[in-house]
């Protein structure tokens, strides 16, 4: 196929991180018109890939056509003056902003003498919001606004930059279900107006109702490309996983122990939001050697939790905290620690890693005084320790002096993890611990987590993937805009059930 | 088989842990060097030379320590000359109260006793701890950002310290109210004039913050809050504490210099001493590789950036003889501009070029440039040469802004036509 017949052409595309292959040589026909579906696991490229296509990466091999035209744009204006723009997971607005001024940044609306035209931005912006459903004053500041209008925001901006191709990284993943009818709805009118819609998602059940092609993409290389009709969503998702998803014996029944962990009537404040309240009156147990998962839509108070249970709330929590027997009430972080609770945050880059540090040094922040020899750190004694736990927990470096950025993700991930282990915990939290990383190291964390659960460890993990809280928790609880809405065991969960749990307000307020 | 890798291993971290000092290392010797050669001063008077360089480096030394651990752990203090200013101060002041009475009511402060001495210094380190206590409070308590609160006292610190000298000379000389206290004690003067004493205050204290800052938890901690705040909470480190003990080492490193320099002229002199210090203390820190985003920086490096800067400060005051003191920010400011950007462009990757003078900015700098160098050169050689340096630098830098972009330029057609 020629360049020209497709309106972008990806060609022989690779894009290289330190320690880890992103992209690898990946080749890509889109047409115009057309709602390709990209789907692939967590670390599977798929945002890397979209992020090439939007300017936003602009250092990689291989070359990009858009139109017949061959293109290395050099940020995200050459890409939208090219007609694509990109609709973020996190979304990138200025919070401060109102609507109209987030809509028209870069690019105001100017009166004659030169001053900023207000009427003519909101009018504009009200048009355009109207025409995608949503009913929000475009003086409204963004921060007052919820997850779902906000990303119709992103859409009306992508709209009035006449966007040609819509490029939407997982847009559902926080919305709630009325909110997901409603993009569905602007998707259908979008793609009537001619425009070519790229679309991020690992959901099989919104691929195959929007898609007209589906790619899947499986660490950093593209698998195969699919017609809807000529495939199924059994098929896609054993190709995404690229081999039967192990059944790592993580489903052999565990022994749960005494009950390590008791949360009665947690409630977290939210000072000045109309909600009052970030959690309300959460309630459950947790034994040793028993993994017990939050579900949630983003938002629904996951991290939050697990941040309360770790004294590393803004707010302080009311309710009762009851650990091995004894009433506690964390006002830091390190008295948490020292009681034998560990959290491993979701934003291991943001929340977790050193990056100036070696993996050494990453690993044994939290008991560096235990290699103290006549009160000064033993490098010899540090370096032994962490070569133990490198060799533990299976963590792939040449030598523990290594830069903790030389390593891919996974083994990053782990590091931190043996980081908490090393403080003996009674707790381990895991906030979305399996988040951009690829899938064989995926299987390695599910069977360490086994692991150290049938050592009498009481787990609590959240993840935004269903089935991974399937097939590793004992039970799942499940919230909902900061209120605990249902509790399964392992027999009774099924994703369906998940999912209505996580969405029952909205459900009620559609009811209703 | 097996020992020879490993040895090579280990000298090669060396060398990749170590760059920056040892190039560092490099560009002192260098600089000394091209000095000996192109002016008589230090062949003549080497070690009388070497001396002053050594004793005006460990007078800056002293707090510049602290400024690089305040800047490695993530923040930074802008108030060092202030508290220099204040420390000295308080610290005559004391010396004058405690100082035995003549017949007409006049202080003596010469020949005084080692314990007057020993309660001055003392209390003035104590004064330091609690002005770092201030700035740890504005910051950890209050919220305001570093840069706010250590500037709040950069200002206000030697404004309240002109006002405290003028009342205590009212209230304890003869004299009435004055600007400066004097000192005239030989044994304290020699704190700060004879060489070695603050060279060995210097040493001791450098060594004190490398056992602190490479081989104590508390010193890892420092470096992991620097380099990650919000993870360094979430991994149970007291941040506030540490934050506390960062800026107490500034200030009371601080205050020692203030001593120090007290000593060195025998007045304390609110409204001149330590002007403008706090920067060069951060320049000696930054060219010593400390990073200000935090997390990253070494002692050594910082003890190698203040030589540095006071080896190349001496290079210029010998070559231009006249006037070295008012030269000194040139310098300072070069050296730290040249330091980020050398150290930006090692970090940078390869293969993606940096165009330093895109676009109209780019045009303008290349006119700033130029007319800087011309001016320096003027000034410093007469107008014929400035004349000449002015051309010389236009026509290179031009030279550099046509090739970069015609590259550029190449770039986008090489994008076009493919």
């Amino acid at each position: 196929m020629n360049p020209g017949d497709a309106l972008i052409s990806v060609r022989g595309v690779t894009k290289r991180y330190p320690g880890v292959v992103a992209l690898a040589d990946v080749s890509l026909e889109i047409l115009a018109g057309e709602l390709m579906a990209i789907v692939g696991e967590n670390g599977a490229g798929k945002s890397t890939l979209m992020k090439i296509l939007a300017g936003v990466i602009t250092e990689y091999e291989g070359d990009v056509f858009v139109r017949g035209q061959r293109a290395h744009f050099r940020g995200t204006r050459d890409a939208e003056a090219a007609g694509i723009s990109i609709i973020h997971q996190e979304l990138n607005l200025v919070e401060e902003l109102s609507a109209a001024a987030n809509i028209f940044l870069g690019r105001e609306r100017r009166t004659r003498l030169g001053f900023l035209d207000q009427a003519a931005m909101d009018r504009d912006a009200a048009s355009l919001l109207e025409e995608l459903e949503c009913a929000i004053e475009p003086g409204r500041p963004v921060s007052e606004l919820r997850v779902g209008d906000q990303q119709l925001i992103e859409i009306a901006k992508a709209l009035s930059l006449e966007a040609e191709i819509l490029i939407m990284d997982e847009p559902t993943s926080a919305l709630t279900e009325s909110e997901v009818a409603r993009l569905f709805r602007v998707i259908a009118r979008l793609r009537a107006r001619g425009v070519t819609v790229l679309y991020i998602s690992h959901k099989m059940d919104e691929v195959f109702q929007l898609a007209d092609r589906i790619a899947v993409l499986r660490d950093g290389k593209l698998v195969d490309v699919f017609n809807r009709r000529s495939t199924n969503a059994r098929q896609v998702t054993h190709l995404m996983v690229g081999r039967e998803i192990e059944e790592t014996d993580v489903s052999s029944p565990r022994q749960p122990g005494e009950v390590v962990l008791e949360v009665e009537h947690l409630c977290l404040p939210w000072p000045g939001h109309a909600r009052r309240w970030r959690l309300e009156d959460i309630s459950f147990s947790l034994r040793r050697g028993e993994i017990l998962g939050i579900a949630g839509l983003m938002g629904a108070g996951r991290t939050e939790l697990l941040e309360c249970l770790f004294g590393a709330s803004d707010e302080r929590p009311r309710g009762r905290i009851t650990l091995e027997g004894r009433a506690v009430d964390f006002h830091h972080p390190s008295e948490a620690r020292r009681a034998g609770v560990a959290l491993v945050s979701e934003d291991r880059k943001r929340l977790g890693l050193f990056s100036d540090m070696t993996l050494a040094a990453n690993i044994t922040l939290c008991t560096l005084r235990q290699d103290l020899r006549m009160g000064l750190v033993s490098r010899n004694l540090e370096s032994h320790r962490a070569r133990e736990v490198v060799a533990q927990l299976g963590i792939k470096a040449s030598s523990v002096d290594d830069p903790i950025t030389s390593l891919s993700g996974g083994n990053q991930q782990k590091a931190i993890i043996g980081r908490w282990l090393l403080t003996r915990p009674a707790v381990l939290l895991l906030d979305d611990p399996t988040r951009g990383i690829d899938v064989g190291a995926k299987a390695e964390l599910y069977r360490l987590m086994d692991q150290l659960c049938r050592q009498g460890l009481g787990i609590i993990m959240t993840s935004s993937e269903l089935p991974e809280l399937l097939t590793l928790c004992d039970r799942i609880l499940v919230l909902c805009e900061g209120r605990q809405t249902a509790e399964f065991s392992r027999a009774e969960a099924t994703e369906q059930k998940i999912m209505e749990a996580a969405t029952a307000r909205a459900g009620v307020a559609a009811a209703l | 088989m097996k020992a020879s890798p490993d040895s090579a291993g280990l000298l090669g971290r060396l060398a990749r842990g170590h760059s920056n000092e040892l190039g560092l290392l490099l560009a002192i010797v260098a600089v000394a060097g091209l000095t000996t050669i192109l002016s008589d001063a230090y062949r003549e008077k080497p070690l009388q030379n070497a001396e002053e360089i050594l004793r005006q480096t460990s007078l800056l030394g002293v707090f510049a320590l602290g400024a690089a651990i305040v800047i490695i752990s993530g923040g930074i203090d802008l108030s060092a000359g202030s508290v220099i200013a204040f420390s000295g101060s308080v610290c005559a002041s004391i010396i004058l109260a405690l100082a035995p009475v003549d017949e007409s009511g006049n202080a003596i402060t010469s020949d005084l006793g080692v314990g007057v001495f020993a309660i001055a210094i003392a209390a003035t380190l104590v004064v330091g701890f609690l002005i770092g206590t201030l700035h740890a409070w504005l910051i950890t308590v209050v919220g305001l950002p570093p840069f706010v609160a250590t500037l709040a006292s950069l200002v206000g610190l030697r404004s309240l310290a002109r006002v405290y000298v003028q009342e205590v000379t009212a209230a304890l000389t003869t004299t009435g109210k004055t600007t400066q206290i004097y000192v005239n004690d030989e044994a304290f003067s020699r704190l700060g004039t004879e060489w070695w004493i603050p060279l060995c205050i210097f040493l001791a204290l450098s060594l004190a913050a490398w056992l602190l800052m490479s081989r104590t938890v508390v010193g890892r901690h420092l470096y992991a809050m620097g380099g990650n705040e919000a993870a360094a909470r979430l991994s149970g480190i007291r941040t506030d504490h540490l934050k506390w003990l960062a800026y107490c080492i500034s200030a009371m490193s601080a205050s020692v210099a203030g001593i120090l320099y007290t000593a060195e002229v025998g007045t304390a002199n609110p409204q001149v001493q330590g002007r403008g210090y706090e920067l060069n203390a951060i320049a000696a820190a930054v060219v010593g590789g400390c990073s200000l985003q935090g997390g990253v920086g070494l002692i050594s490096g910082t003890m190698l950036g203040v030589l540095f800067l006071r080896v190349v400060i001496d290079a210029v005051a010998k070559s231009v003889k006249v006037g070295a003191d008012d030269y000194e920010g040139i310098i300072v400011g070069l050296l730290v501009v040249l330091a980020v950007a050398f150290n930006e462009l090692r970090q940078a990757r390869r293969g993606s070029r940096k165009q330093f003078f895109p676009g109209a900015l780019g045009l303008v700098a290349i006119g700033i440039l130029s007319l800087g160098a011309g001016m320096l050169a003027t000034i410093m050689a007469g107008r014929g040469a400035g004349s000449a340096v002015l051309a010389g630098t236009l026509v290179l830098l031009g030279a550099i802004a046509l090739v970069e972009r015609r590259r550029a330029g190449d770039r986008d057609a090489g994008a076009r036509l493919s």
